[in-house]
């Protein structure tokens, strides 16, 4: 039961965030030092065309009252129209929301699942060369700049190798209706697509969740209980992994969270130097060309992402850990 | 381990004491050794960040062009690094990014990890209300989405100079480290030494600074090391993006304007040098930390 409590204080904590998230959309784009109106129309537009334009967009209205519709539209999943497409900006999101889900996922699901492995196979062995050449490669690739070794990378395995395509995530052929593609190809052809950038976000993210759950694990090593295992003369593979682990799955909560926020800012570059039709690239090129109305249900959007993947990764583990008691 | 077996008398010997007890566990971990070697030899690239254009106008990072080159060169004698496609020359550019490198990395750090001292230091010494505003704030701030929102901010001050940057890293970046500060100062609060000064008479400020500050600070340099990480990897992602200070020769500056150009996949001598920059002092930074990590956390040392 306490379960369900925990679930709904959470749930609701996540809206109260989304609300500021959505509140701090709508104040930032009013501390634009220019009118939008004057960003779409031509620059020999007259008096009366602003006048035109700013009634159309309600920003003739208070800042109350435009305050009032802007989250009255959100809820209602109204961004308004794309300056440079012409088209609905909701329209917009939903292409470009599940590539982007597709590839944040995987990237966080799997540098997590390698992180832990890693991270306690080398707590475990401490002081050997594993340890050391793995710490320090982890490092490294902690340190590096996304954009960079994922142009290494295309430029290797793409340009020099011709391993894989330079971007996109399908090959048109295969998916146009005239072909005769099985639906195991086409996944197959997604996952070909995908297999660079996931490598490059997982490079980028895993190293922080192995470093981490790598000391966690020392911390937890010292504790009495792990002693009195050894006392009882349990094999070394059940201590570490049945006695140790399993403890330190509760620290690691935090950092997976705090990873998924982190990831968020990396997968967008990796989106769009990999040509990866998201979200997040799309967010990027919409808040370089000023299509404010792109940008801002983007970011809602991913906003309200990042808080659901928490949420989910929250009650997983309520779930996985029975000691939890929120 | 040398261990001083004479009771040092004057503060001074105190002092000595302890720098020669701390730099003596720091040597004993070889990574914060390798950090601060790697740091040294960045910081000496930033003092000679001044020389290049003295020897002649066309090494200037910025506005210097060789008059005989007229798109991208690799190495030679003239340009140990190679020039860029307007013909200026990257190692002068190398040099000069280290420097703004080292400038904002520290800068954001710093300031960053004052304001989440201050912050532990009052959440966990008044506890209560105060407590509970500066926390929920501080979970706020950690689950928005960071690095969007400084791009949104970014493209409506329409592109940023690198002190906005500076405090855009700072303000999202205080919450983490504020919250083990808290952790921490809530235990010292009730060791008997707090206890005395406050018999003695000392103020909640005598205190707070005086006599719980004091022991936060190896933490707060902790997470000022792991903060110039952060910040130095930010900066050049803003840069990347398109959002940096076209006035200001940094490494994320000068990828972008090899990306721009449209010689990403075609310099290597133009894309390898920035990255790699970027990534060994960042890894400097990150490896002081470690071994601050080692003395602060006796737990995490060899057995």
């Amino acid at each position: 039961m306490s379960m369900l409590k925990y679930v709904i204080r959470r749930s609701i904590e996540i809206i109260l965030i989304l609300f500021l998230i959505a509140t701090l959309t709508f104040v930032l784009f009013r501390l634009m030092p220019s009118d939008p109106a004057g960003m779409i129309l031509d620059p020999h537009r007259t008096p009366e065309i602003v006048e035109r334009q700013r009634e159309l967009w309600g920003l003739d209205r208070s800042l109350a009252e435009q305050y009032f519709i802007f989250m009255r539209n959100l809820l209602r999943g109204e961004f308004g129209n794309s300056f440079f497409y012409q088209q609905d900006v909701y329209d917009i999101i939903k292409e470009k929301l599940p590539p982007t889900i597709l590839l944040f996922s995987s990237i966080n699901v799997l540098s997590f699942a390698i992180g832990m492995q890693m991270g306690r196979i080398i707590a475990w062995r401490r002081g050997g060369k594993l340890e050391y050449g793995s710490t320090v490669l982890g490092m490294f690739a902690f340190s590096m700049p996304v954009f960079w070794i994922g142009f290494l990378v295309i430029w290797v395995f793409s340009f020099k190798l011709g391993f894989f395509p330079l971007g996109g995530v399908k090959t048109v052929e295969l998916w146009s209706s005239t072909a005769d593609t099985s639906i195991l190809m086409k996944a197959l052809d997604i996952l070909y697509h995908m297999f660079l950038p996931l490598i490059v976000g997982v490079i980028i993210s895993f190293p922080g969740i192995m470093l981490m759950m790598k000391n966690v694990m020392l911390e937890t090593l010292g504790e009495d209980y792990i002693v009195t295992a050894r006392a009882k003369g349990l094999p070394e593979k059940v201590i570490r992994d049945h006695h140790a682990a399993r403890n330190v799955m509760l620290p690691m909560v935090t950092v997976f969270t705090l990873s998924l926020v982190g990831s968020l800012g990396g997968s967008m570059i990796v989106e769009t130097i990999f040509g990866w039709p998201g979200l997040g690239a799309e967010f990027l090129e919409a808040a370089m060309n000023y299509d404010y109305p792109v940008a801002q249900g983007a970011f809602v959007i991913m906003g309200a992402l990042l808080l659901v993947a928490i949420l989910v990764t929250e009650i997983l583990y309520a779930y996985l850990d029975p000691r939890i008691r929120y | 381990m040398n261990s001083n077996t004479k009771k040092p008398r004057t503060k001074l010997q105190k002092r000595k004491a302890w720098i020669r007890n701390t730099w003596a566990l720091f040597k004993e971990t070889k990574v914060g050794l390798v950090g601060i070697g790697i740091l040294v030899f960045f910081m000496v690239m930033a003092l000679a960040s001044f020389i290049p254009p003295l020897i002649d106008d066309m090494y200037n990072p910025l506005y210097g062009a060789d008059p005989d080159i007229i798109t991208a060169t690799p190495p030679s004698w003239k340009h140990p690094l190679g020039t860029d496609s307007m013909g200026r020359d990257l190692f002068s550019q190398l040099l000069e990014g280290t420097k703004w490198a080292l400038i904002i990395g520290v800068t954001a750090a710093a300031c960053s990890v004052v304001l989440s001292t201050v912050v532990g230091l009052l959440s966990g010494y008044y506890g209560g209300a105060i407590d509970s505003i500066l926390q929920r704030t501080a979970e706020t701030v950690m689950t928005l989405p960071g690095f969007p929102l400084i791009v949104i901010i970014g493209s409506i001050l329409r592109g940023v100079n690198i002190w906005n940057i500076v405090v855009l890293i700072s303000v999202l970046g205080w919450p983490g480290p504020s919250k083990v500060i808290r952790s921490q100062v809530l235990s010292l609060r009730e060791r008997p030494f707090i206890d005395s000064a406050r018999i003695s008479g000392a103020s909640d400020a005598r205190i707070i600074f005086r006599h719980i500050a004091p022991n936060i600070l190896p933490l707060s340099f902790l997470y000022m090391t792991f903060g110039v990480t952060g910040a130095i990897l930010a900066e050049a992602s803003l840069s990347f993006i398109g959002l940096g200070d076209p006035t200001t020769v940094s490494w994320g500056m000068m990828l972008q304007w090899c990306y721009r150009a449209g010689f990403i996949y075609r310099a290597p001598f133009w894309v390898i040098p920035p990255g790699l920059c970027i990534t060994l002092l960042a890894l400097a930074f990150y490896l002081i930390g470690v071994g601050t990590e080692q003395i602060i956390n006796p737990r995490l040392r060899k057995r």
